[in-house]
């Protein structure tokens, strides 16, 4: 885009600033009712009686069921048409489109701010009353070059009791290149999940990693004097032999020492994280995860057991779990 | 059943709230997005979903939203009246992952009895998922 | 003072040369020095030193552990690629000189051939002994120096008593020292025990405040001939006695293979011969700067240098020992838990400071001799400082 064009696109651009989403204030499709709030409270997890408890809610200091204010613009938002048809146009998919058509493809949903000054009840008409509120001036973010968007939407009652407000932003950006297609939300820069941290594999210890990636935990044994060694390496400090094979470890092993690891989390690996230093029956010891066991159940000298299991998308690796006493 | 709801003498600034853990799995994903009347295909087709270069359907903002103010209101009671709900967005939230909600009360307005609460939400995969602040009135 | 004729060479040794060895550098180190030790009439126990290249990619304690050599008391490398060659004859020569060490390999393995080509220039990853080390550590998730540190303490905690306690002293005596230290990072912002006990856990049993700062700032200190110092502005520190380390059957941080892995081996030999140098005790030493990355590790450095038992130090620090008016006052700058974390020589210039009578909180009695100590986990050290 040179001077010029920008120019011209943002003149037109602050022309949306306070143009209303809807004509005029949209009726939610439904009044405020215990069906769909029963069926939001049960897949939330949220008990909360004043929402789905009749009985309590009348002996409560409201004296009646209240909709869980986090539910304020689900009551107003299109249905199935959504799915079936796509999105119906309205202010705010003009403003969209107008980004499009400019480039600004990318879109990502940064705040939700809601304050609430009144309790919606059953029977409740929402009326939701929305404008383009604000256009920041272009930014240079992570994600790229564009504009934040805020939209404010205005919630009221039947008598007009105003039930609480929305302020929405969005970042419309540029994407970097090769543009996937909008993200409504949240929609991340990282296309891949992440997986363990691998071991590189040399001429060393590659032999070990091959095995484990095929279900085996082995221990490099001296050829010219037993001694059994882990890590592997390449001569035995016994006798100074480079000669060696292997013996497979049945991963029968006590815990020597172990750590739970809180902070800073890596990407691609699970929490709780249990990492601990295991004695083998075999006589050598082993770095692994202890699995199967809250952290404060896990004690020096714990018998445990341990299998090669796939623990991601690209990892094989021993899991020890503690053996039943 | 006996509800108790929190007075709000006996809140301090620092009190921290229990952390929870919530699986995201497709169905919570899906049924979250319904309950909330969001029939966006992304959170309920995984092909559109990876479509947007995302590995799987992902969280909607409402349940998002949904999940924070529960999150405050099991710690205040039912008696408690929310008066904001404050939340910044990060990395989504797709099944498979475990979100971890903790919360710190970090204001008191004594004229109006109102608590404010910290949140955050961290997946365990990409990290920050929501953050932000829930404020009830309590007792 | 020369070295004319003080040291001799007495084993050398090739492996053959090609274009593709088939095996590892580590491998190629391994075999030169089994067979120069041969061809000396030696054995890999009486190797007590090492001397390579910056640039080589195997670990003095790599290569100590295969050929199974036993402990370090020196090593030492040599920048600037092939122009460290005779380098690594200087440094060893000095140490045997002057009896830091008796039996050294200077050794340099290359796959410059069928590995990392010097034609490629500075392009290209390697794989070196180290990256393959935290291979086994990594994928578990094992991969901050308190998530190593935190192993080792879990395990001292299980062998000791009110390890919790002391770690909570050590943190609170330092805090106290920096917050009347104004250069202190944490100056004049004690701590109490509720903000101890409730800061974020890092990796378990290791909380916040176990913990050291991650600062930016540089140190420096300057040595002289002992003649010389006299003529200088400030009171001399003389150095008495250094010692420097790599216990036997060592890793970089995870030397989780010994029977037992609560204490610190290599920072006991350090001990030993700065000892052993100085002629002084523990009885000697009235003031002490112990690296301190976290709590624990300063438990088992008390122990390494003598002044209580094996697992008695948790009863040491609760005894007030490293307080201003105790046994050892410890760290009196806040060290790195509280001052700043300079990698340990913001504490030698704090040990020179207690010698020289002017620490910021300068103990009342007389300090004659300072212990400083370097970082542990990895092959380590420590020196004694004193009056001349
Ligand atoms: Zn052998």
């Amino acid at each position: 885009m040179t001077p010029e064009e920008r120019q011209a696109f943002e003149e037109e651009l602050y022309t949306f600033v306070g143009r209303p989403l809807h004509p005029e204030p949209k009726r939610s499709y439904d009044a405020v009712n215990e069906a769909m709030i029963r069926h939001w409270a049960e897949v939330m997890g949220d008990k909360n009686p004043a929402y789905t408890n009749a009985e309590w809610a009348a002996s409560s200091r409201r004296g009646e069921l209240i909709a869980p204010p986090a539910m304020m613009y689900a009551w107003n938002q299109e249905g199935y048409a959504v799915a079936a048809e796509g999105r119906p146009s309205d202010g705010l998919s003009d403003l969209v489109a107008y980004f499009d058509q400019h480039g600004f493809t990318g879109s990502l949903g940064t705040n939700v701010d809601q304050e609430f000054f009144a309790e919606a009840k059953i029977g409740d008409a929402l009326f939701e009353d929305a404008i383009i509120e604000e256009i920041s001036e272009q930014k240079v973010t992570a994600r790229g070059r564009g504009y934040f968007l805020q939209t404010l939407a205005k919630f009221t009652n039947q008598s007009g009791e105003l039930i609480g407000t929305q302020r929405f932003r969005v970042f419309k950006f540029i994407p970097p290149e090769a543009p996937p297609k909008a993200a409504a939300s949240g929609a991340s820069e990282e296309l891949e999940v992440p997986t363990r941290i691998h071991a590189p594999r040399g001429q060393d210890n590659g032999w070990w990693w091959d095995a484990c990636d095929e279900g085996k935990v082995l221990i490099q044994r001296c050829k010219n004097c037993q001694t059994l060694r882990h890590p592997p390496r390449p001569m035995c400090g016994e006798c100074q032999s480079t000669d060696w094979d292997s013996v497979q470890s049945t991963l029968d092993g006590e815990i020597f020492s172990f750590v739970e690891m809180h902070y800073p989390k890596f990407p691609g690996y699970k929490y709780p994280l249990i990492v601990a230093v295991i004695s083998l029956a075999e006589g050598t010891r082993i770095i692994s995860n202890v699995v199967g066991i809250d952290s404060q159940d896990v004690k020096i000298g714990m018998k445990v057991k341990g299998k090669v299991e796939q623990v991601d998308e690209k990892t094989m690796l021993p899991q020890f779990y503690p053996v039943e006493a | 059943m006996d509800y108790q709801t929190l007075k709000y003498a006996d809140v301090s600034v620092g009190d921290k709230l229990a952390a929870l853990d919530i699986d995201i799995s497709s169905s919570l994903i899906s049924c979250g997005a319904l309950a909330t009347r969001d029939f966006e295909p992304c959170h309920h087709v995984p092909k559109v979903a990876q479509d947007m270069g995302l590995p799987d359907v992902f969280m909607n903002i409402l349940t998002s939203q949904a999940l924070m103010a529960r999150f405050v209101t099991d710690w205040s009671g039912p008696e408690a009246v929310m008066k904001a709900l404050k939340v910044k967005l990060g990395a989504p939230n797709v099944p498979g992952m475990v979100m971890t909600v903790t919360g710190e009360v970090s204001e008191k307005d004594d004229d109006n009895r109102v608590v404010t609460v910290n949140v955050t939400g961290e997946n365990n995969i990409w990290g920050m998922h929501m953050e932000g602040s829930v404020s009830v009135q309590l007792l | 003072m020369s070295i004319c004729d003080k040291t001799a060479i007495v084993g050398i040794a090739n492996t053959e040369f090609s274009k593709n060895s088939g095996r590892s550098e580590l491998q190629l180190a391994a075999e030169a020095t089994r067979d120069a030790l041969a061809d000396a009439g030696l054995k890999p126990s009486d190797v007590d030193g090492m001397t390579t290249f910056t640039m080589d990619n195997t670990d003095e304690i790599e290569l100590a552990r295969a050929v199974g050599i036993g402990d370090l008391r020196f090593y030492s490398r040599v920048p600037h690629g092939g122009g460290a060659a005779t380098g690594l004859i200087h440094q060893a020569v000095m140490a045997v000189a002057s009896g830091m060490a008796e039996c050294i390999v200077c050794y340099r393995s290359l796959n410059g051939r069928s590995g990392h080509r010097y034609s490629s220039g500075v392009s290209g990853p390697l794989l070196t002994a180290d990256a393959i080390h935290w291979g086994w550590y990594t994928p578990y998730g094992l991969m901050t120096p308190a998530s190593w540190v935190a192993m080792y303490s879990q395990r001292y905690m299980h062998l000791t008593e009110q390890c919790q306690e002391a770690m909570f002293e050590i943190a609170h005596v330092q805090r106290e020292y920096a917050a009347k230290n104004p250069a202190a990072l944490f100056y004049e912002q004690p701590f109490t025990l509720d903000d101890y006990e409730n800061a974020k856990r890092i990796v378990s049993p290791l909380k916040l405040l176990d913990c050291c700062l991650e600062s930016d700032g540089g140190s420096a200190v300057i040595i002289t001939t002992a003649e010389r110092a006299k003529d200088l502005k400030h009171k001399p520190v003389a150095i008495k006695g250094v010692g420097q380390a790599a216990a036997a059957n060592m890793e970089s941080m995870t030397s989780f293979y010994r029977p037992e892995i609560a204490a610190i081996p290599s920072m006991d030999i350090a001990a030993r011969e700065a000892y052993q140098q100085s002629g002084l005790t523990p009885d000697d030493i009235d003031a002490a700067v112990i690296y301190d990355a976290f709590t624990p590790i300063v438990l088992w450095q008390l122990e390494s240098w003598g002044f209580c038992e094996s697992y008695k130090a948790p009863q040491f620090v609760l005894d007030g020992a490293l307080r201003s008016d105790g046994r050892l006052p410890t760290n009196t700058h806040g060290g790195q838990l509280s001052e700043a974390y300079i990698h340990g020589v913001n504490g030698i210039v704090e040990a020179a400071k207690l010698v020289r009578g002017s620490s910021v909180n300068q103990p009342a009695k007389h300090i004659e001799n300072v212990l400083v100590t370097s970082g542990v986990g990895v092959p380590t050290g420590g020196a004694l400082l004193g009056s001349l």
